[in-house]
Parts: structure tokens; C-alpha cells; sequence
């Protein structure tokens, strides 16, 4: 069986945006770069169907500049990936949802996999796109925002996260599926894994070399801005604890008019 | 003068308050900029959606009903509102952000080849559409403009506010063009978690716990203050690590993302992860021991002291309240 992973490099959660005034564009160059957290539950769960069973191959297959390498080789090849492309490509840089999806669906055709694991969503953009229109480019069924997944004989059953319950989901093989938190716990590398992750085949390409044109946006960016300014906070005196509890109760209905 | 269409989501039979919502912040872009406001609704009887969506506005309410629209199929739902688009040509199709409308929205857009925009919290038209959507966790936020003739626009609940305003809400059928789609994945089966809670991205009032409560069974503080409010019960990350609260309850960066009415942290300290699944709430307090607690940086409402004694007389405040 092979298993495609599709990964993507985000700036670390503990990013913190500092905008002043509405811009054209990010000044992303200060960003610690991680894997995508929804990602490594795509990653687990890969290395853990090849753990079960025999005859798996897992490529990790993601979109980035060079800087992309590091995290395929700690957080995908030294967890049990089997090999890594990368497409880097200029054209790419301000690629929207569907353009990235093209592309990634290119890559994807060269090779039958019979899964494509993905996260539910990228913690940059927050789109949780791209798995799905992959999906549709490739033809093949797609579940999301899985919590927990068996393979059956060219079928699969998911569970997938749904408001107040879960729905309990067949599809056919080949599918695209996107990992939500729950799934599974991602391991860590191990030291000596990452050493070994360097010898592991990782490719670098280019659009040109998957014979894809990158398609013009179907979205574009005019502008960022800073999130609207908060108030100031208004303290309660909780000398008397119980008061202040009644007092907060009252300006809650009376003031703020939110209960 | 744009046609804004407005999918209707219903499930079992119940339709979605993010319906309406939307319905009203289409009624009143549609009064400045000229154009309608449609409803697009699929399930097996589309009357209720008919006379609830001319409540809010809506010009016309187009269905397709039937069995094949009683559970959620993502390719036979998404294939019938394709089939819609392409069949009435509507500038946008806004579809919630909900469970199913994350699932289902990007899938109608793929068949159309058009323009996808997940997640907005504010609609602009000005001789185009102009959407405004938080990234980076609502770090920021973006204004972004579709360059196709139509667009999948999903829009956060609670994001726009509900407002009734009669519309002739003529009811038409289209359709579906269903016959012979693969449905490539079913649905077999619905596990419901049991007990009537209220959805987190939904609810327009939150009271959430951190790891100031202690321990697991002093969640209890947290769903009585819930109950009392009508609110549903949220968590920080530590909470959910821990093992006290199951990960559905979850508020951060890799968590729900909420913007309710009102936001109440009890016992979390408002580490940057879980700000940004919070910090549009309308109104925010925080109970908080620690005075320089993150929290307080974003809330409109502070307490510093310990919540074992603010909560529980809170709780019954509010009761009082509320009736
Ligand atoms: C990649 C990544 C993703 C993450 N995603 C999320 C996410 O989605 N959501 C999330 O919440 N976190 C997330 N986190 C974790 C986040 O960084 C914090 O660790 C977490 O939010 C802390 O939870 P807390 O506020 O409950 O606990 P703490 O930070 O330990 O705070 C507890 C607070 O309770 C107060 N307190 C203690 N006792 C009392 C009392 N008796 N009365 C009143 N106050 C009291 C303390 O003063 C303190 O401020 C993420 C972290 C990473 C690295
Ligand atoms: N540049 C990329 N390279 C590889 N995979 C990606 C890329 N962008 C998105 N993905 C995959 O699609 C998922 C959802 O991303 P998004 O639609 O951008 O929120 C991610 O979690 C990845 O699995």
C-alpha cells in the first residue's frame, strides 16, 4: 500500500503578529517555522498503518521553500516516513488554496496511492481547503476532521467530529482523509532517528518538473489588518468575594446586557 | 447588484440559526447594493425553511427535496448545489461553517472551479464582493475578493447578527441533477455525545475552565455556571491534556475557534493559543487569581480572585437572573 502525507510548514503558534496599520503584506521574516500540528496527526497515523501491517511506503509530500527540509527531515522522515518531496517552486510563494491543490494533485498522480493523509487544517491560513479540492481533482472519496480510522479491504471507516456527536463514515479506497486532534498522539523523533532521516531519499522539484502549470489565483489578498482594539478591562473589587460576583452578574445583564 | 444565495442547513430536520444570520447580513448588503437574497435549502421538506427564511429577508427560497437530501452526502449535496449555481448564477453561495458546511463547501467549489473562502466574519460589496476572514488564528485579519463570477463563501456562526425583516419568500424547486452520482463516502451511522449540550462554535454564551479548577471534578463549577447562563461548557488546552474534559470542549489555536456574546475564563491564564480561539468574543470576563494573567489583556470584565468563590455565587446570581 502507499500513503501519501501532504505537510505543511507553518509559522509556531506562539507567533505573535504585531501590525500597526493595514498591510499589502505579512513581514513573515522573524516566524519560527513547525510542522503544521494537524499534520503530525497525519503523519502518526501513516507510520502507525505501517506498523500494522506489511508492504507500506509513506511519502511525505509538501509545498515550500527550502527552509521546508528541516521539518520533513526531524518531524516526517525520522517518525517513519519512507521518503520526501519537496515542491519549490517561486511561482508558489502567493499560491492560493486551489492552486496549491493543483499542483499537490500533480504530484500525487505519479505515483496509485490509496491514501492521502492530510490535516484538517493549516494553522497559517486557516483555509482547511486544499485536502478537499484534492479530493475532487483526483476523483477519489474524502472524509474530514477524522477521530479515528480502520482500513478495511479497499474500504475504510472513520469516525469524523460533528457538532454535539460524530458521524461514522464508509468510503471507498483511494481517499483523502483529514486528521483532526484525537486521532492519535504524535510520537517524537528520537535523536538517532534523525541522524538516520538524512540518508532517507528526499527529492526537490520544481512545477516545471511535474509538467503543472501554476493556475492564476481564484482569490486574492488586498489586504492585512490588525484585529479590532479591545477596551479597557474594568476591574471588580473582590475585597468581598461574594459581592463581587453579584456585581459582575449585574453588569453583566444590566451594562453589558449579555445575559 | 449581487444575488447572494444562502444555504440552508438543516439536520434531522432542525435548521440552522446560521442560516438566518447570514439571511440578514445578505438582506441588508442586497437593501444598499441592490440584487436578492435567496435560500438554497435540501432535505426532505422545505417548508419550514421557506416561511422561517422570508422571516429574515429572503426574496426567494429555492429547494430540492427528497430522500436522497434526509442525511449528509458530501458528493450528493455538494453535486445538487453545484448544479443549483450553475443553473441561477447567484454572485455567492454563503454556507455556515459548520461541521458539515466545512465539509461540504470547498467540495461545491472544486465542481465549479471557483473561488473558496472559508470561514469569514464580515461581506462587503462594493461592485464586487470583498471578504474580510481572521488567519493566524485571528492574529490578523484579511480582506480578500473572489476573481470568479461566482464564489463558496463560508461564513463563521454568530459572526453577523440576526435581525427579522419580512421578504416575499417565494418558494421555487431546482434540480439537483443528483441521479448517478458516486457518493464515494456515506454516512452509516450518527453517535450522538448524549445530553442536549450546547455546540461550542454555536453557543452565543461560553464559560470556560482552566487548569485554576483544580481538578476534574470541579468541572462540574463550570457546566452549573454553563447551565445557569445557557452557555456551553469550554476548556483550555491544559484542561484537555489533563484528561479532565473530553477534547470536543476544547477553545484555542488547535482547538474550536468562538466568537459568542459573552466569553467567561475562569482559572485560565490566556496563553497566546488559546487567545486565539477566543479573542473576537463580544464580551469577555475573566476570574482569574493571578492580577497579571494574559487573560486580563483582552477582557472587558475582570475578577482577581480565587474562582472557587466567585464561581459558584455567580452561578447563582445569574440563575436568579435568568429565572
Ligand atoms: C502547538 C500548541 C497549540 C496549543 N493549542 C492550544 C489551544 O488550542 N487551546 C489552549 O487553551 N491552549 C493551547 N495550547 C497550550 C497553551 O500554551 C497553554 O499551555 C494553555 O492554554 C494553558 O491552559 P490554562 O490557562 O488552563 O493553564 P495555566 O496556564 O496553568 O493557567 C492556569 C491559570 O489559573 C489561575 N488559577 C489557578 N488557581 C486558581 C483559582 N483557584 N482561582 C482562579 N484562578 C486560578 C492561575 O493564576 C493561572 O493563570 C497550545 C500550545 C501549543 C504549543
Ligand atoms: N503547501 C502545502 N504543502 C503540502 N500540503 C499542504 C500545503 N498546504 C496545505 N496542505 C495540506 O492541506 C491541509 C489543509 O490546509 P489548508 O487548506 O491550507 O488549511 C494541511 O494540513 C496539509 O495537509
Amino acid at each position: 500500500m502507499k500513503i501519501a502525507v501532504c505537510v505543511k510548514q507553518v509559522p509556531d503558534s506562539e507567533t505573535r503578529i504585531n501590525l500597526a496599520a493595514p498591510t499589502a503584506e505579512l513581514d513573515s521574516s522573524g516566524f519560527t517555522r513547525i510542522l503544521n500540528p494537524y499534520d503530525a496527526y497525519a503523519v502518526e497515523e501513516a507510520v502507525k498503518i505501517k506498523e500494522a501491517g506489511s508492504d507500506v511506503e509513506i511519502t511525505a509530500i509538501t509545498i515550500g521553500p527550502d527552509t521546508v527540509k528541516e521539518t520533513l527531515k526531524k518531524d516526517c522522515l525520522a517518525v517513519g516516513c519512507d521518503k520526501a518531496l519537496v515542491i519549490t517552486d517561486p511561482a508558489l510563494d502567493h499560491a492560493d488554496a486551489a492552486a496549491i491543490a493543483t499542483v499537490l494533485s500533480a504530484a500525487l498522480k505519479k505515483e496509485p496511492y490509496d491514501l492521502v493523509l492530510c490535516g484538517f487544517k493549516a494553522i497559517d491560513d486557516d483555509n482547511g481547503q486544499v485536502p478537499i479540492l484534492i479530493a475532487e481533482k483526483l476523483g477519489m472519496a474524502h472524509v474530514s476532521t477524522i477521530t479515528s480510522l480502520e482500513l478495511g479491504e479497499g474500504t475504510l471507516t472513520a469516525h469524523r467530529e460533528i457538532e454535539g456527536g460524530k458521524e461514522i463514515v464508509q468510503a471507498s479506497m483511494p481517499a483523502v482523509l483529514t486528521c483532526q486532534k484525537g486521532l492519535n498522539e504524535p510520537r517524537l523523533p528520537s535523536l538517532p532517528n534523525i541522524m538516520k532521516a538524512g540518508m532517507k531519499p528526499m527529492e526537490t522539484v520544481t512545477c516545471a518538473d511535474l509538467g503543472v502549470e501554476v493556475p492564476a489565483n481564484l482569490v486574492q489578498i488586498k489586504q492585512y489588518s490588525p484585529p479590532p482594539a479591545r477596551g479597557e478591562c474594568k476591574l471588580i473589587d473582590a475585597e468581598d468575594p461574594a459581592a463581587a460576583a453579584r456585581e459582575l452578574a449585574r453588569l453583566l445583564n444590566e451594562e453589558a446586557k449579555v445575559i | 447588484m449581487p444575488n447572494l444565495a444562502v444555504f440552508i442547513e438543516q439536520r434531522d430536520g432542525a435548521l440552522k440559526k446560521v442560516a438566518w444570520q447570514m439571511i440578514s447580513e445578505a438582506r441588508r448588503i442586497a437593501d444598499a447594493a441592490g440584487g436578492e437574497v435567496w435560500g438554497v435549502f435540501l432535505g426532505p421538506d422545505a417548508g419550514e425553511a421557506t416561511t422561517e427564511a422570508a422571516k429574515y429577508g429572503a426574496d426567494k427560497v429555492f429547494a430540492a427535496t427528497g430522500d436522497s437530501f434526509a442525511g449528509y452526502n458530501s458528493q450528493t449535496w455538494a453535486t445538487a448545489l453545484a448544479n443549483f449555481c450553475r443553473a441561477h448564477n447567484p454572485d455567492a453561495l454563503l454556507v455556515g461553517s459548520t461541521a458539515l458546511g466545512k465539509d461540504m463547501g470547498p467540495l461545491v467549489a472544486a465542481k465549479l472551479e471557483c473561488a473558496c473562502i472559508s470561514d469569514a466574519v464580515g461581506l462587503k460589496f462594493d461592485g464586487g464582493l470583498e471578504v474580510r476572514r481572521p488567519v493566524f488564528a485571528g492574529k490578523c485579519f484579511t480582506d480578500v475578493t473572489p476573481t470568479t463570477p461566482v464564489s463558496v463563501v463560508g461564513i463563521r456562526p454568530n459572526a453577523f447578527v440576526m435581525e427579522e425583516k419580512a421578504g416575499a419568500g417565494a418558494a421555487e424547486s431546482f434540480d439537483a441533477g443528483i441521479d448517478g452520482v458516486d457518493q464515494k463516502a456515506t454516512v452509516q451511522s450518527v453517535e450522538s455525545a448524549g445530553g442536549g449540550q450546547i455546540e461550542l462554535t454555536e453557543a452565543e454564551v461560553i464559560v470556560s475552565g482552566g487548569r485554576g479548577i483544580k481538578g476534574p471534578e470541579n468541572y462540574e463549577l463550570i457546566e452549573k455556571l454553563a447551565d445557569a447562563m445557557g452557555a456551553a461548557a469550554g476548556a483550555s488546552r491544559a484542561v484537555v491534556d489533563a484528561g479532565w474534559v473530553d477534547y470536543s470542549h476544547q477553545v484555542g489555536q488547535t482547538g474550536k475557534t468562538v466568537g459568542p456574546n459573552l466569553y467567561v475564563a475562569c482559572g485560565i491564564s490566556g496563553a497566546i493559543q488559546h487567545l486565539a480561539g477566543m479573542s473576537s468574543s463580544k464580551c469577555i470576563v475573566a476570574i482569574n487569581k493571578d492580577a497579571n494573567a494574559p487573560i486580563f489583556k483582552v477582557a472587558d470584565y475582570g475578577v482577581v480572585a480565587d474562582l472557587f468563590d466567585i464561581v459558584p455565587v455567580l452561578t447563582d446570581e445569574v440563575g436568579k437572573i435568568r429565572g
